[in-house]
C-alpha cells in the first residue's frame, strides 16, 4: 500500500513541532532542508525517531537517511522500500 | 609580577584505564582500548555498545559516601593531586580556589529519583540532593578546606579545558595562589541515551581520524591539576611538573551541536592560546586533539589545524579510545596526558586509527614513541560551539605571559527578564499534584522577534536568555564579545522532559531535539549565535554565587584584552521538581517563594556615559560555624568600604540564612566610616540560585539614581560567598 504524502506531512509537522504550517503548505517535491522548510540536522534526527516510531524503520547512520530526507516524495519512497512487510 | 605564572605541582586522575597517572600512562603507551559493554545501569537499547566505564568500587577507594558519582570521582582525583603536590590546603586556605568542569553533575544519582518514581511508584527525594553541577566543587572545597574562589564551569565537552584556563586566570590575576582545577563527569542515562539519539556513537568504539570512523565513545572520570603561582610553589619548595603557558577560549556561534564546518572557532581558540603564550605555531611539538571520532568534529578540527599550522601540522593524536569521551572530565584527563607527554618526552599514540581519511588528509601519531617536546597543546570543544585550548610547557621554559589583575569595568546597559506576577503553579506528571505560589516571568512581549523556525527549537530558558541579552542591546559586529552566563539549575525543563520520556519508554523514542537543550551552556551558546559573539562563552555554576562567578570571568576577559565587550549574566527557570521537592522539604512558605529571572549586564572598559562602574569583585567561601565579624572584615579587606552607602543582600525571609546577612550588616556598620542601609531583592523576584543577578541590577540602578556606592554581598547555601562594589 502506497503511503499518503498528506499523512506523512502531518507526521513531519507533529514530530518537528512546525506549529504554523499545514500539510497543504508543504509541496511533495520541495526540499525539506536548507532553503525549503529551513530544517537542520537536529530535525533530521527527529525524523529518524519518527520513522522508527510510525514505520518501524531503524536508521543507525544519518548518512543512510540523508538521500531520503530530500523531500516528502523521496521520504515516502524510502518508507515504501524499507518498511518491514506486515 | 613574573611570580604569578601558573605552574603545575600535582596531578590526580581516575578513568576507565586506571586510578593513577602511571596506570593511565601505561594504557596510553600500550595503545589500549579502555572500552567495554556498559554495566553501570541497564540500557535495553544500547547496552552492548562499548564505553569507558570505571568498574572499581569508589567507596572502597576511599570516596565519601554522601556524594554523587561525579562528586566521588572528583574527590578521589583531588586527594591524589594534593598528595602528588604535597600540599596541605590548611597552610594557605584562604588563597586556595577550586574550579572544576562538570556537565553531568549528580545526574547519575538524581536520575534514580525518576526511575523509582516511574518504575516503582516510590518517592526518593534524597536521590536529588547532589544533582547540581556545582556539587563537586562544594564537596572538594568543604572537605579539603579551601576558602578561595570556587565555582564549576559547565560548558559540556569543553568544561575541563575551560576550567583549567579559568584557574590559570585566577592565579595570574592574583585572585588565588593555588587552584584545584580540572573536570569530572560520571556516566548517566541522560547523556548516554542523548548522544545515541544524536546518532553520534560508534558501535565499534571510537576511531578518531580514521577513514572508517563512525562516531564517539562514551566514558567517565575525573582529573585534577594543582595549579599554583610560581612564587607560591617556590616558596614552599614544591616540585614544578610543568607550566600552563597558554590558554584561549572561543565560540563558533554556529550551531547547538555541530562544529563550524571550517573549524573557525577551534582556529580562533588555538590562536588565542598561542597569543597568550607568545609562541609561534612552529614551537608546538604535539597536539592532543579533541578528536572525538565523529565525522564532523574530526574534519573540522583537521581544517583548523591546517589553518593554524599550515603545511607542517605538528604530531597530533586523540586518546579518546583509551578513556572514552568523559565529557567535562575529558579536557582535564587530556591535560594530564599532555603533561605526562612532556615529562616522559613521549608522543602519545592514537588507538583506533588505521587509514587516512581523504577528507582529513592528515595522519595522527599511530603508536606512542619518543620525541623531544618543549610545548604541547590540548584541544577541547563542546556543544554550543564552545572551544577551549591549553598550552603546557616544560618546567624549565621561561614563560612570556603577562600578569592580568582584574580591572574595574563599566556597566553600559542592563537587559532583564524579571518576574511580573505572583501566581499559583501546580506540579504535574510524573509528580503528585502540589500547589506552589511562585514569582513567574512572561509571557514575553518581544518573543515574536525570534524567528519562528529558530523559536520552535528553543527551550523557554533559551528564549529567556536570548531576549534578556537582546534587551541589553546588540553589540557592534566589529567588537570581540564574550558571554558568561551563570546558572544554578541549568536547563531543568529540557533535561526533565528528555529523561521522563527516556525512562517511561525504556529508551524507545529518545528526543534528539531536547538533549542538546539540556546542557547548562545551551542558553549561552544560543545567545552567541543570536549576537554573533565569538569570544569566550562560559556557563559557570556555583549555587547562589553563579552570577558573581560569571561576572568574574567577564571582567577577567576584558582585563586580559580577550574581549572588547562582555555580556555577564545569570538565569534560572521555575521547574516542577524544585517546586515539588522544596514544598515537601518545607523550603517554600509565604515569606520564601520560588522564582525565576534572566539578567544581563553589558560590560566594557572603555564606554562613555555608563550606568555604573564595577570597581571591585571578590569570590571566596565562608567558614563553619559562621562568623559575622570575620565576614565583615573580609568585606572590608576586599573593597573600599568608605565608598559604599548601601548594601544589597540576598536575604529572603528564610530565617536560618537571613540572620547571617543581618549579623554581617550589623558588624559592617560597626567598622564602616558611614552607615550602610540594607536593601533586599528576593521579596520581588523569589528564591533561585541566579537571583543575585537581580540584586546586581538593583545595585546598578541605586548607584546611578542616588549617586552612591553600592555593595552587593551574596552567600551561597553550600559555602560560597561574593562581594562586589558598584559605584556611579
Amino acid at each position: 500500500m502506497a503511503i499518503s504524502t498528506t499523512e506523512l506531512k502531518q507526521k513531519i509537522i507533529e514530530s518537528l513541532n512546525l506549529q504554523d504550517i499545514t500539510p497543504a503548505q508543504i509541496e511533495d517535491e520541495a526540499p525539506l532542508f536548507g532553503a525549503g522548510l529551513g530544517l537542520d540536522s537536529i530535525d533530521a534526527l527527529e525524523l529518524v525517531v519518527m520513522l522508527e516510531k510510525h514505520y518501524g524503520i531503524v536508521i543507525k547512520d544519518i548518512e543512510e537517511g540523508r538521500p531520503a530526507f530530500r523531500s516528502v516524495r523521496t521520504l515516502a519512497d524510502f518508507i515504501e522500500a524499507r518498511r518491514p512487510s506486515a | 609580577m613574573s611570580a604569578r605564572f601558573p605552574v603545575i605541582t600535582g596531578q590526580g586522575v581516575i578513568a576507565a584505564p586506571g586510578t593513577s597517572v602511571d596506570e593511565i600512562w601505561q594504557a596510553i603507551a600500550a595503545g589500549t582500548c579502555g572500552l567495554k559493554p556498559l554495566s553501570l545501569f541497564p540500557s535495553p537499547r544500547y547496552g552492548q555498545i562499548p564505553v569507558g566505564e570505571i568498574t572499581r568500587d569508589l567507596i572502597a577507594l576511599g570516596a565519601p559516601l554522601r556524594a554523587s558519582r561525579s562528586d566521588k570521582l572528583a574527590w578521589l582525583a583531588t586527594r591524589a593531586a594534593l598528595q602528588d603536590a604535597q600540599l596541605d590546603p590548611a597552610s594557605n586556605a584562604d588563597r586556595i580556589g577550586v574550579v572544576l568542569g562538570c556537565s553531568v553533575g549528580g545526574s547519575y544519582d538524581s536520575e534514580k529519583f525518576l526511575v523509582t518514581l516511574l518504575k516503582k511508584n516510590r518517592m526518593r527525594p534524597c536521590a536529588t540532593r547532589f544533582h547540581e553541577c556545582s556539587a563537586p566543587v562544594d564537596l572538594i572545597a568543604n572537605s579539603f578546606g579551601c576558602y578561595g574562589p570556587s565555582f564549576a564551569i559547565s560548558t559540556a565537552c569543553s568544561s575541563g579545558g575551560l576550567a583549567i584556563a579559568t584557574a590559570a586566570d585566577l592565579i595570574q590575576s592574583g585572585a588565588a595562589d593555588v587552584v584545584i582545577a580540572g573536570g569530572t563527569d560520571s556516566l548517566s542515562r541522560t547523556t548516554w541515551a542523548g548522544f545515541h539519539s544524536l546518532l553520534l556513537v560508534d558501535s565499534q568504539g571510537c576511531r578518531p581520524f580514521d577513514a572508517a570512523r563512525g562516531g564517539m565513545s562514551f566514558g567517565e572520570g575525573a582529573a585534577v591539576l594543582i595549579l599554583e603561582s610560581e612564587e607560591h610553589a617556590r616558596r614552599r619548595g614544591a616540585k614544578i611538573i610543568a607550566r600552563v603557558t597558554g590558554w584561549g577560549a572561543s565560540c563558533d556561534a554556529h550551531h547547538a551541536t555541530q562544529p563550524h564546518p571550517e573549524g573557525a572557532g577551534a582556529l580562533a581558540a588555538m590562536q588565542a592560546a598561542l597569543r597568550r603564550a607568545q609562541l609561534p605555531p612552529g614551537d608546538i611539538h604535539y597536539i592532543n586533539a579533541h578528536g572525538t571520532g565523529t565525522r564532523d568534529n574530526d574534519v573540522a578540527e583537521a581544517k583548523a589545524l591546517k589553518a593554524v599550522f599550515g603545511a607542517t601540522v605538528p604530531p597530533f593524536s586523540s586518546t579518546k579510545r583509551v578513556f572514552g569521551h568523559a565529557l567535562a572530565a575529558s579536557g582535564a584527563l587530556e591535560a594530564v596526558v599532555c603533561i605526562e607527554a612532556l615529562r616522559r618526552q613521549q608522543l602519545p599514540g592514537n588507538p583506533g586509527f588505521q587509514q587516512i581519511d581523504p577528507a582529513i588528509g592528515l595522519a595522527p601519531v599511530t603508536e606512542t614513541r619518543a620525541a623531544k617536546l618543549a610545548h604541547v597543546m590540548s584541544n577541547s570543544f563542546g556543544f554550543g560551539g564552545n572551544n577551549a585550548v591549553l598550552i603546557f610547557s616544560q618546567a624549565d621554559v621561561t614563560p612570556q605571559t603577562r600578569p592580568t589583575p582584574v580591572q574595574p569595568a563599566h556597566v553600559t546597559s542592563l537587559g532583564t527578564i524579571l518576574p511580573d506576577a505572583v501566581v499559583e503553579r501546580e506540579t504535574q506528571w510524573p509528580l503528585p499534584v502540589e500547589k506552589v505560589t511562585v514569582h513567574a516571568c512572561g509571557p514575553f512581549a518581544d518573543a515574536g522577534t525570534l524567528n519562528p523556525i529558530q523559536r520552535r527549537r528553543l527551550s523557554r530558558l533559551c528564549q529567556m536568555a536570548i531576549l534578556a541579552a537582546r534587551r541589553a542591546g546588540r553589540p557592534d559586529p566589529s567588537q570581540r564579545v564574550a558571554i558568561t552566563l551563570g546558572t544554578g539549575f541549568g536547563s531543568l525543563d529540557e533535561g526533565a522532559i528528555f529523561l521522563e520520556n527516556l525512562i517511561a519508554k525504556d529508551e524507545a523514542e529518545p528526543m534528539p531535539t531536547r538533549f542538546p537543550g539540556s546542557v547548562h551552556n545551551a542558553p549561552a551558546g544560543q545567545i552567541a549565535i543570536d549576537l554573533a559573539a565569538h569570544g569566550m562563552n562560559s556557563a559557570p555554576t556555583a549555587d547562589e554565587i553563579s552570577f558573581e562567578s560569571a561576572l568574574w570571568q567577564a571582567m577577567n576577559q576584558l582585563a586580559c584584552d580577550e574581549a572588547d565587550e562582555a555580556f555577564a549574566g545569570a538565569l534560572d527557570e521555575l521547574n516542577k521538581y524544585p517546586l515539588y521537592l522544596g514544598k515537601r522539604w518545607g523550603v517554600w512558605d509565604q515569606d520564601n517563594l520560588p522564582g525565576e529571572a534572566a539578567v544581563f549586564a553589558r560590560l566594557s572598559q572603555k564606554a562613555a556615559g555608563p550606568l555604573a562602574r564595577i570597581t571591585a569583585l571578590r569570590l571566596g567561601r565562608f567558614r563553619q560555624p559562621f562568623d559575622a565579624n570575620a565576614e565583615a572584615r573580609w568585606i572590608a579587606d576586599s573593597i573600599h568600604l568608605a565608598s559604599a552607602a548601601v548594601i544589597v543582600t540576598g536575604a529572603q525571609g528564610w530565617r536560618k540564612f537571613d540572620s547571617r546577612y543581618l549579623d554581617v550588616v550589623a558588624e559592617l556598620n560597626r567598622i564602616a566610616p558611614q552607615p550602610l542601609t540594607q536593601q533586599t531583592y528576593k521579596q520581588d523576584c523569589g528564591e533561585f540560585p541566579a537571583a543575585s543577578a537581580v540584586g546586581f541590577a538593583r545595585a546598578v540602578t541605586i548607584a546611578k539614581e542616588r549617586g552612591c556606592g553600592v555593595l552587593l554581598y551574596t552567600l551561597a547555601l553550600r559555602g560560597g560567598k561574593a562581594v562586589c562594589l558598584i559605584e556611579p
